[in-house]
């Protein structure tokens, strides 16, 4: 791997909760101030609703209600960052954006497993970098967006239209 | 890397003109079907049409595609030059159509990534035997005729073309005068010899030493400059070639035989084709004339240019021909810059919004007399920009209805049906979005049409309606939405089969009578999947698969399909469909926060209603009776679940909506107006919500989500 490339252990990293997470410089966008949300009826609650990124209309999501910690009050330090995966744009709200970081490889560890009660909580993080004395989780950003809810969202889909059936 | 991107470049630019040559080509050949030849510029136009196909097929290697182009060319090339009589027609169109559509679907597999491995040997001997019938015809008892036969017989497609052409070559002597004052004449001279190099397939001239001799220049100037020249190219091309200009003053053009070529330069010069004084148009309206004029006099054994067209002839080709309107000058652009440009011109007008209304002017005691005036120019200019792009997207119905008139001619042609097409306001302009969904529907219909539509040709005698089937495609702007419908004079629908068909499939309600079901309803039913009242199944149709595919393609883009039949006299399939996908006009609306939008065309009226006009039943479910109506409401705050919403009817508004002949109320808290709205489709990443068929962002930025009539009302 001679290859150069200005991005390559590049991390963005951010707040949320108390942990700071990293996410590959690779899969950013930009990061923009908090914009008006434009809410979707009947989404998942992490879901925040669209917004209108130069007329682009994307979906945005809470980082924080995603990982199923509190919510919290949008403030003028919420960001959201525009991820790019597999041409799918979606903004994430966080709460603080700390910095951009380098992360060798060799400073990167996988994440911890502690069995199955574990693994739900920290399925969104693949591994860990350590930054100095501090560790940032580092995020993968496509099982952030999709993991296993996309085959239960399926589900719900069928759901709601037998729903709407039923209504008649 | 860079080689494959560059090749790739090729093969779309290659892809896209072809097609675009193609469509071209189907349209001349449609328009002329039902004459009984090509006029000379179709025949003109088709044969140039194939040699750049050819070209450019054989630059990218695609053998089958350049040998048939290079066949039908031939064949063109026989039309054009010998103008032979008695050429079947119909046949003829046929085997264009065939040779257009085995392109089409080699290009469509190229296009797929496939490989064109379509096999071009059938029909390349189908063209053959063709073309040796169109010669052996006009050549029968002819003197002259049977050289050209000769000569054509060698020639198989597998010969490059130049090798082809021998058999066709033109002989010319040509003869230039040159100015006196000319200096280096040989020089001049050598010019047009360059000129003609491209061109010629043997070339002599005298004097001959025109580079290595000066004193040549002499020569030139006082005994001219005589070309011998054995070409494929007809006179006019030579004429546009070697003009009269500022060096030549004279030039004389005189096609021979190939005896009188051979015999060298004596007697050249002994007849004056073109005269200097003459203008420009003179001589090439005189040019024509004259090509006609002389063929009699031209005609000589071995000679090659045989049969002009008779005068007769040529005055009615001149007559009917349509006077052809400027061509206008197209680019294509690639799809995502438009809608690039789209979207940026979405941001200039919020940005606008954003300037104009922005709080800085707000603070009072400002002058803004000047600003305001800029303002009002600033936003004129956003809104025809606006209506510019609009208009970019939208694409004229003239392919499509083309290709139903292809459908006609080959459906009519196999069913042994005779049916006249008629296309009405086929110029009518539909977003681009559209036109790619109307195309197989349409197909269908018009398929139909002609299929069961048109009875044969004894019923109708029996009938006692003229033997001619007519089946008119027709197209139209009306309130918004494009109304195209396909009618014909045919039998029309069979009530009475169908009812018994729909008894037979169980979708009668046993509890009416048949007389109870209107036409309307009676004719909805040849709509559903695996109905299908004709008897014997065609190639075309009867298998019962159509109709359904047809309603659910239309339905896809917000369409409608409406029938109306009257037994013996005909049928009218009507499709209404909006003008475009991506602008509706809409009603801007909020509920809560949130802010909805409802296309214009389906709203029927606001109501405000008092509390005592409610009807609360049982199960929740509310109506509301407004001037002895009753209507169902559907209260949008709650069937989405939305904070903070009005809940007193009589601090909302009642929005009474109309789809499909349901009218259903939604009560919502406040209108905000009326505006053109660009859809945009809810990001893939938001799993589907119930009602809800887009979302839009409204003048202020703010993001709005579309309701779709169908769904919000159900």
């Amino acid at each position: 791997m001679v290859e150069h490339n200005s991005q390559k252990d590049k991390y963005v990293t951010f707040k949320s909760g108390n942990e700071f997470f990293g996410l590959k410089i690779e899969y950013v966008n930009e990061i923009i101030v908090f914009q008006e949300i434009t809410e979707i009826p009947e989404s998942e609650d992490y879901v925040k609703g669209l917004i209108n990124l130069r007329g682009k209309i994307i979906p945005v999501i809470d980082v924080r209600l995603r990982f199923k910690q509190e919510p919290f009050e949008y403030n003028d330090r919420t960001c959201i960052i525009v991820i790019n995966v597999r041409d799918l744009v979606v903004g994430l709200i966080v709460e603080k954006i700390a910095e951009v970081v380098e992360i060798t490889e060799e400073n990167i560890l996988p994440s911890p497993k502690m069995g199955k009660a574990d693994a739900s909580d920290n399925k969104y993080v693949y591994a860990i970098g350590k930054v100095g004395d501090d560790v940032k989780l580092l995020l993968d950003p496509e099982r952030l967006l999709n993991d296993e809810e996309l085959s239960s969202l399926d589900n719900k889909l069928e759901l709601d239209e037998d729903d709407e059936e039923g209504d008649e | 890397m860079g080689i494959e991107f560059n090749t790739q470049d090729m093969l779309d630019a290659y892809l896209f003109e072809n097609t675009q040559l193609l469509e071209a080509l189907q349209e001349i050949v449609l328009d002329q079907k039902d004459e009984e030849y090509f006029d000379e510029d179709s025949i003109n136009e088709i044969f140039r049409t194939m040699h750049t196909i050819k070209g450019s097929s054989a630059i990218m290697m695609y053998d089958d595609i350049t040998e048939v182009a290079h066949k039908l060319e031939d064949v063109f090339y026989f039309l054009r030059e010998s103008h032979p009589k008695n050429v079947p027609h119909v046949e003829l169109v046929e085997y264009v159509l065939k040779v257009s559509d085995f392109i089409t679907d080699e290009l469509d597999k190229i296009q797929n990534g496939e490989d064109a491995d379509g096999d071009s040997t059938e029909l390349i001997e189908e063209l053959d035997q063709f073309l040796n019938k169109i010669k052996g015809k006009k050549s029968s008892g002819k003197a002259e005729g049977k050289e050209q036969e000769k000569e054509a017989s060698p020639m198989q497609f597998y010969i490059p073309p130049t090798a082809a052409a021998i058999t066709n070559s033109h002989f010319y002597r040509i003869y230039l005068a040159y100015y006196p004052e000319i200096e280096l004449a040989n020089v001049h001279a050598y010019k047009t010899v360059y000129a003609l190099k491209s061109i010629a397939e043997e070339i002599i001239y005298e004097p001959d030493d025109i580079i290595s001799n000066e004193g040549s220049a002499e020569k030139i100037l006082q005994e001219g400059f005589k070309i011998l020249l054995k070409t494929q190219k007809g006179e006019e091309e030579l004429q546009k070639i070697i003009k009269p200009g500022y060096d030549i003053k004279k030039v004389e053009i005189y096609e021979c035989s190939e005896a009188e070529y051979k015999k060298g330069f004596d007697g050249i010069g002994s007849e004056i084709l073109i005269d200097l004084d003459s203008s420009v148009e003179e001589i090439e309206k005189r040019a024509g004339q004259d090509g006609k004029k002389e063929a009699p006099k031209e005609v000589k054994p071995g000679d090659f240019v045989v049969q002009s067209k008779e005068p007769g002839k040529a005055k009615k080709l001149a007559k009917d021909k349509k006077q052809k309107g400027e061509k206008t000058a197209f680019i294509s652009v690639d799809i995502h810059k438009m809608d690039m440009l789209m979207d940026l011109i979405g941001e200039l007008v919020i940005s606008e919004s954003v300037v104009l209304q922005n709080p800085d002017l707000k603070v009072p005691g400002l002058k803004l007399d000047n600003f305001n005036k800029a303002a009002a120019q600033m936003s004129k200019i956003s809104t025809d920009l606006q209506n510019v792009i609009m208009s970019m997207r939208m694409v004229p119905l003239t392919n499509t209805f083309q290709k139903m008139n292809r459908i006609v001619f080959d459906v009519s042609r196999k069913l042994g049906k005779d049916i006249d097409f008629e296309m009405v306001g086929e110029g009518t302009e539909v977003d681009k979005n559209i036109i790619e969904h109307i195309s197989d529907p349409l197909m269908h219909l018009v398929r139909n049409s002609v299929d069961h539509g048109i009875e044969s040709k004894e019923e109708r005698i029996a009938a006692g309606k003229p033997e001619r089937g007519k089946v008119t495609l027709s197209a139209k702007t009306e309130s918004g939405k494009v109304w195209i419908s396909v009618t014909d004079n045919g039998a029309g629908l069979d009530r009475e089969k169908i009812l018994a068909k729909a008894r037979k499939q169980g979708l009668l309600d046993p509890a009416r009578s048949d007389a109870s079901y209107s036409d309307k309803e009676v004719f909805q039913f040849i709509t559903m999947p695996g109905f299908s009242t004709n008897e014997k199944v065609t190639e075309y149709s009867g298998r019962g698969v159509g109709m359904d595919v047809v309603v659910s393609n239309i339905q896809e883009i917000g369409g409608t399909l409406e029938i109306e039949s009257t037994a013996g006299v005909g049928s009218t399939m009507s499709l209404k469909i909006p003008l475009t996908l991506a602008i509706v006009d809409g009603i801007v609306m909020e509920v809560g926060n949130s802010s909805f939008v409802i296309e214009t065309g389906v709203v029927k009226e606001f109501v405000s209603v008092t509390e005592d006009m409610m009807i609360h039943e049982p199960g929740g479910s509310e109506s509301v009776m407004i001037r002895g109506e009753c209507y169902p409401v559907r209260r949008i705050g709650d069937w989405y679940g939305i904070k903070e919403c009005v809940t007193d009817v009589e601090d909302g508004m009642m929005v009474i909506v109309e789809v499909d002949d349901r009218k259903v109320c939604l009560f919502v808290d406040r209108l905000v107006g009326k505006q053109e709205i660009v859809v945009k489709p809810i990001p893939s990443y938001v799993k589907k919500v119930k009602g809800l068929s887009g979302c839009t962002q409204l003048g202020d930025g703010s993001i709005a989500l579309i309701l779709d009539p169908g769904g919000a009302t159900e």
